[in-house]
C-alpha cells in the first residue's frame, strides 16, 4: 500500500538528481518493498526512507547543481517520479516537506502495527466478539479507513498484475541480491527439475552461488559426492547411495534427483575455477546399519534441524551463497517462517522463499486461465499482486491439499509456475527396474521398518503429478489403507554422534 | 568536487566499491551487498546510495555499463556499476589504512588476537 507514498517522497529530491536516477530510486523502493515484508520489515524500510530524507537529503542539495548536469533521457519505464520543478526547493518549504512526510510515515506505522497485522493474524474477526477495542486502536482503525477510502476503486493493490519473469533471470537476480535462496520442491516433478538442471548449468548463475544444499543427499556421502562433482572418478554404486539412502524418503527415489546431481557435476566441468559445491541436507543415516524403526528415530526426528545446521556450518560460517532445496512443507510459511528459515534469520540471514505452485485456486477443477498466458518456467513476486492473493494451499498443492486462509503472499515471496497443473508429471523408477532387483527388495526392507508394510512395484516411468482424487472410491472403502505405524521411541533421542564422511 | 569528497574516501563510498569487487551489480544490488556486508548495519537509501555512485562516477572510481543479457527486468532494464582499476586501488589504500589502523589497535591491546 505504501510504494506510492514512498515513491511519492522522492519528489522532495532535487530535481536534477531526480531526472539522473529517480527512476532508479522508484525502482530500488520497489524492490525493497516487494522483497521486505511483514511488520517489522516494512517499518524498518519506512525508516530508511525517513532517514535517507534527514539526512541524504540535504546532502544532495548541498551539492553544486553541475553534480547532476548530465541529464538523463526522459523516464520512458512508467516510473512514479515525475520532474516538477526545475527551481530548488527554499529550506523552509524543504522543512515543511519532511515535517509531513513525518506525519505520513507515523499514519503509516500505525496503520501496520495496527491493522494490517490484525488483519492477517485473523484477529479482526475475535474483536468483532470482544469487548470494544481501545481509542488508541480506534483512531488507528480511522486512520485506516481514511487510507482505504484514498485508494483507487479500481486497483486494489492484490488486484495488480504480477511481473512474470523468466524464472532463470529471476534467480539469478535473486542469488544477486540474497545470501539465501530457498526453493521449495514438488518432489520428483519433471518440468520443475528440467529447469532447475538447466538452472544449475546457466553460466550468471554457477558463478554466483557458492553452496547448493539439497534434501536428498545424505550427509554419510558428502565425502564421495565432493569428490565425484569436482570431476573426479568416483564408482556410481557409492555416490548414488547419497540420494538413494535419505531418510525423507523410503520408497524409491525418482531419477531427476541423479539428473539434478549429473547437472551439477556437468556445470563445474564446463566452468572457469569457480566450482560450486552440492551439499547434502539430509541426517548421515546408515541404512546397512538401521534394523528397526528405532535405529531410524532420531534421524527422521531431527531432519529439519539438520538441514539447519549443514547450511549453517558449511554455507552461513563461510559467508557463501547458497540455493537450498527442499520439498516445500519444509519450507512454505505458515504462521511465520518454519523452523529451517527461523534458524537462519535468529544466525542473521535473509534468505529469499521461491515455492513450486500451480494453476489451481480452488478445488481440484478450478483452473484459473489467468495462467494461460504466461510464457514458463515463470517466477513472480507474490507482494501485492492478485497471485499473491490467492489462498495458498490449492496453488500449492494442485488442489489437492485441505483449503485454509493462508495466502500465497504469505506463504512465500516468489513462485516458480512450470505449466498448467495437468501438464505437470512425476518421474517414477520403472517397476520393470525395481521388480527383483537388490533395490527393490531393499526398498521394501526399508517400507517394513519405517511403515510395517511392503509394496508391489507397478509405477510406469512418469504419472500425472496430481491425479484426481477418487472421494466416491474412498467412501466405499475401495481404496487399500494401511494401519497407522507406531512412532519409535527414539524420536525424542538426540542425532548420534556423526560419523567420519564416506 | 570529488577529489575533495573521496579523500578521505567515505565509508559508505568504500562499502560500495567492495560490493562492486566481485561483478558490476545495479543499484538495489548494491544496496543488499553492503547491507550483508555491515551485517545490516548499513542500509543504504536512494539519496545516500545514488549521491554516492554520483561522486565516484565523477572520481573516476566507478563506471556504468550495459546490463547483463540475463536482466531480463520488465520495467525497463537497470543502471548496473562496475568498479574501475582507480577504484580498485583506492578500495585496496583503504583496506590497507584500516589494516593499520588494526595494528596499531591490537599492539595498544584494545583488539584481542582473534581479530584479522
Amino acid at each position: 500500500m505504501s510504494e506510492p507514498l514512498l515513491s511519492g517522497l522522492l519528489a522532495l529530491y532535487p530535481a536534477q538528481f531526480r531526472r539522473e536516477y529517480g527512476a532508479e530510486c522508484a525502482r530500488l523502493l520497489r524492490d525493497r518493498f516487494r522483497d521486505e515484508r511483514g511488520v517489522m520489515a516494512r517499518m524498518r524500510l519506512c525508516a530508511d526512507v525517513l532517514h535517507d530524507l534527514l539526512f541524504g537529503v540535504p546532502q544532495l542539495y548541498a551539492l553544486p547543481r553541475r553534480a547532476f548536469a548530465k541529464a538523463a533521457p526522459a523516464q520512458a519505464d512508467g516510473t512514479m517520479i515525475r520532474v516538477a520543478d526545475e527551481a530548488r526547493l527554499s529550506l523552509g518549504a524543504l522543512m515543511c516537506a519532511v515535517a509531513l512526510s513525518t506525519g505520513a510515515f507515523g499514519c503509516m506505522m500505525s496503520w501496520f502495527a495496527n491493522v494490517r497485522y490484525a488483519c492477517e493474524a485473523g484477529f479482526l474477526r475475535q474483536a468483532q466478539t470482544q469487548p470494544p477495542v481501545k481509542k488508541s486502536h480506534q483512531s488507528s482503525m480511522r486512520l485506516a479507513s481514511f487510507y482505504m477510502m484514498q485508494q483507487p476503486a479500481s486497483a486494489p493493490a492484490a488486484s495488480m498484475a504480477p511481473s512474470v519473469r523468466d524464472a532463470t533471470s529471476a534467480m539469478v537476480d535473486a542469488i544477486n541480491t540474497h545470501k539465501i535462496v530457498m526453493f521449495g520442491e514438488t518432489h520428483a516433478n519433471k518440468q520443475e527439475y528440467a529447469w532447475l538442471c538447466s538452472l544449475v548449468r546457466d553460466p550468471a548463475f554457477h558463478a554466483r552461488v557458492d553452496d547448493i544444499v539439497v534434501e536428498f543427499g545424505n550427509s554419510l556421502y558428502q565425502k564421495s559426492v565432493d569428490r565425484w562433482i569436482a570431476g573426479e572418478d568416483v564408482p556410481m554404486a557409492q555416490v548414488e547411495k547419497a540420494w538413494r539412502n535419505i531418510v525423507g524418503a523410503v520408497g524409491p527415489v525418482s531419477p531427476v534427483y541423479a539428473e539434478f546431481y549429473q547437472a551439477v557435476r556437468e556445470s563445474n566441468r564446463m566452468s572457469g575455477s569457480h566450482k560450486v559445491r552440492l551439499l547434502l541436507g539430509d541426517p548421515y543415516a546408515d541404512w546397512e546399519k538401521i534394523k528397526d524403526k528405532e535405529d531410524l528415530g532420531p534421524f527422521v526426528a531431527h531432519r529439519d534441524e539438520w538441514y539447519a545446521q549443514v547450511v549453517e556450518d558449511d554455507v552461513l560460517a563461510k559467508g557463501h551463497r547458497a540455493l537450498l532445496i527442499m520439498g516445500a512443507g519444509h519450507f512454505r510459511r505458515a504462521n511465520g517462517p518454519e523452523l529451517i528459515e527461523q534458524k537462519l534469520r535468529a544466525l542473521g540471514a535473509d534468505p529469499y522463499l521461491v515455492v513450486f505452485g500451480t494453476n489451481v485456486v480452488g478445488a481440484y477443477d478450478d483452473v484459473d486461465p489467468r495462467f494461460d498466458s504466461w510464457k514458463t518456467p515463470a517466477i513472480v513476486a507474490l507482494a501485492g499482486n492478485w497471485v499473491g492473493d490467492l489462498p495458498a494451499i490449492p496453488v500449492l498443492t494442485g488442489g489437492m491439499g485441505q483449503a485454509s486462509s493462508l495466502k500465497m503472499a504469505a506463504a512465500a515471496d516468489a513462485m516458480l509456475y512450470v505449466g498448467p497443473r495437468d501438464s505437470l508429471t512425476t518421474v517414477n523408477v520403472p517397476a520393470s527396474e525395481l521388480e527383483n532387483s537388490d533395490y527393490g527388495k531393499e526398498i521394501n526392507r526399508r517400507l517394513m521398518i519405517q511403515m510395517g508394510r511392503t509394496m508391489t512395484f507397478t509405477l510406469p516411468a512418469e504419472t500425472p503429478e496430481f491425479q484426481r482424487p477418487a472421494p466416491q472410491q474412498a467412501a466405499a472403502g475401495n481404496v487399500q489403507r494401511f494401519p497407522q505405524a507406531q512412532a519409535p521411541k527414539s524420536m525424542h533421542d538426540p542425532l548420534p554422534p556423526r560419523p567420519p564422511s564416506q | 568536487m570529488p577529489r575533495r569528497k573521496l579523500d578521505p574516501l567515505p565509508s559508505v563510498a568504500f562499502q560500495i566499491l567492495l560490493a562492486l569487487a566481485d561483478q558490476p551489480l545495479h543499484g538495489y544490488a548494491i544496496m543488499r551487498h553492503v547491507a550483508e556486508q555491515t551485517e545490516g548495519r548499513m542500509r543504504l537509501g536512494p539519496a545516500t546510495l545514488y549521491g554516492s555512485i554520483q561522486t565516484l562516477l565523477e572520481g573516476g572510481l566507478v563506471e556504468e555499463v550495459d546490463a547483463p543479457a540475463h536482466d531480463d527486468s520488465q520495467d525497463g532494464r537497470r543502471r548496473y556499476y562496475r568498479i574501475s582499476a582507480a577504484g580498485r586501488k583506492m578500495a585496496r589504500d583503504e583496506a590497507e589504512r584500516l589494516a593499520g589502523v588494526l595494528r596499531v589497535a591490537r599492539t595498544k591491546d584494545i583488539l584481542r588476537g582473534e581479530y584479522v
